[in-house]
């Protein structure tokens, strides 16, 4: 009585690859948009977006990063739409703070950085918030989420240097800012 | 190494990104150098303080969100292989059961009434959510529509054939409120669109055929199958893409299930 064309014959559903990565989207979305519901709304947009691009996707390739990827350039679109210009002048406003490497040398300069000890996690949280949104999200994927360089690189469109550039200076900047934090718990250097 | 060799690969060290044999060589060096052993150590604390928050989980009704968004998408593509028409034109199953109420104003001619059921149902086929209120259960889909529409609405279970009861709303056809009710087999919807009391009589649209004693009305359009007829004061009308054998076969049981309904 019932036809049914199936014409992705044996090849796996949509959901059998993606749901397993709906916390690390969510987890992403919250990070970009800093608002449940509107991260709620990204998450769905960028599933509809690879559901219906799936056919695209090749199975044998990395899953979270394409999936990320669509989720990131979902959120840049939806900022270009609202006009907001936020991730291109935080990304200016990091360049200006950054560290160099002798000041992460003075930064370092108690080695088995003890002052991480007395961080809380809310002070991550804080400390996290300081940082551009492109230094945040290659912390978030390399450090939160356990992505690779190259699945970094993908998602951001960038080569795997960029990535490797990045991800030290943002370490440097968080590391400034939870020493910063710890000092205000009361931490002074060589206290132990 | 030397530590100025090191140090722009101490990130890519501990993240493990090095090849073999670069590692190996830096490997040497952090064992021999107490300072850039400090900074592995330190890079790796603030690792594994980072790894240690709390990371958040989407929520349940996200999740269920998906993978409802996942099945519609599906079914919307799969109804575009299947009609071989460009998207605006989907549609799968749809079984709309139409009663009147009373208190309704005369509506237009009946062809055209049914329609714009067709319409309706083309419309549902491909918005995400077509159910306002979602359940299987057929006693707590009746409920709600009593709730919200006062009105006593039969809600067959049709499970046996493999069609599932997916949820109901309450649907507007030429400024009539309608009680809808939508079913899906595998990828194919069904709907059914629910209204008792028709005050006046309507000549409903199509070619008169008799299954099990009753008599209904057939009519073809834009590839979907409708199947009306009147009960009472009550008229109803399905339409579908399944065959007119199917149709009629849950037309039958939807008037059995109204005459219990009514008996109670």
């Amino acid at each position: 009585m019932l036809r049914w064309v199936r014409g992705r014959g044996q090849a796996p559903e949509f959901e059998d690859v993606a749901l397993v990565h709906l916390d690390l989207l969510y987890r992403t979305a919250l990070r970009l948009t800093h608002n449940r519901a509107e991260a709620e709304d990204l998450v769905q947009e960028t599933w509809l977006r690879a559901l219906r691009h799936f056919d695209q996707f090749d199975p044998g390739s990395n899953c979270r990063a394409w999936l990320v990827t669509i989720l990131r350039n979902a959120f840049l679109n939806k900022l270009r739409r609202e006009g907001r210009e936020r991730l291109e002048s935080e990304a200016a406003g990091d360049s200006a703070g950054s560290a160099t490497f002798e000041d992460s040398a003075v930064e370092r300069s108690t080695p088995e950085e003890e002052f991480l000890q007395t961080v809380f996690h809310g002070d991550v949280e804080r400390a996290l918030k300081t940082l551009s949104e492109a230094s945040r999200q290659v912390i978030m994927l390399a450090d939160l989420e356990g992505f690779t360089y190259r699945e970094i690189a993908q998602v951001l469109s960038c080569p795997i240097g960029t990535v490797m550039s990045r991800l030290s200076r943002a370490r440097q900047l968080l590391r400034k800012e939870l020493r910063a934090l710890a000092r205000e718990h009361g931490y002074s250097e060589g206290s132990r | 190494m030397t530590c100025r060799e090191f140090e722009p690969m101490l990130h890519a060290f501990v993240d493990g990104e090095l090849d073999v044999e670069t590692t190996t060589a830096a490997q040497a060096h952090v064992s021999s150098c107490p300072e850039c052993h400090g900074r592995v150590d330190g890079e790796r604390r603030l690792r594994l303080l980072l790894g240690q928050q709390p990371q958040d989980v989407a929520p349940p009704e996200l999740r269920a969100r998906l993978l409802a968004v996942a099945r519609w998408e599906r079914r919307r593509a799969a109804l575009r292989v299947w009609l071989g028409v460009p998207a605006f034109a989907i549609a799968a199953v749809l079984l709309a059961a139409l009663l009147m109420t009373r208190a309704m104003p005369p509506g237009p001619s009946a062809p055209r009434f049914v329609d714009t059921l067709v319409d309706k149902h083309l419309v549902y086929a491909q918005i995400e959510s077509p159910a306002e209120f979602t359940s299987s259960e057929p006693g707590q889909v009746a409920a709600w529509l009593r709730n919200r529409i006062g009105m006593r609405v039969p809600v067959p279970d049709y499970s046996h054939a493999g069609i599932r009861l997916v949820g109901a709303r309450i649907a507007e056809a030429d400024e009539r409120k309608l009680a809808y009710l939508l079913y899906e087999k595998g990828h194919m919807l069904m709907s059914v669109f629910m209204l008792p009391d028709a005050a006046e009589a309507q000549t409903l649209p199509g070619k008169a055929v008799s299954y099990r004693g009753h008599e209904y009305l057939t009519r073809e359009r834009k590839s979907l199958r409708t199947v009306s007829w009147r009960d009472g004061q009550a008229v109803f009308s399905l339409v579908s893409m399944l065959d007119y054998d199917a149709l009629l076969e849950c037309a039958d049981r939807l008037r059995a299930e109204r005459a219990r309904e009514t008996r109670l």
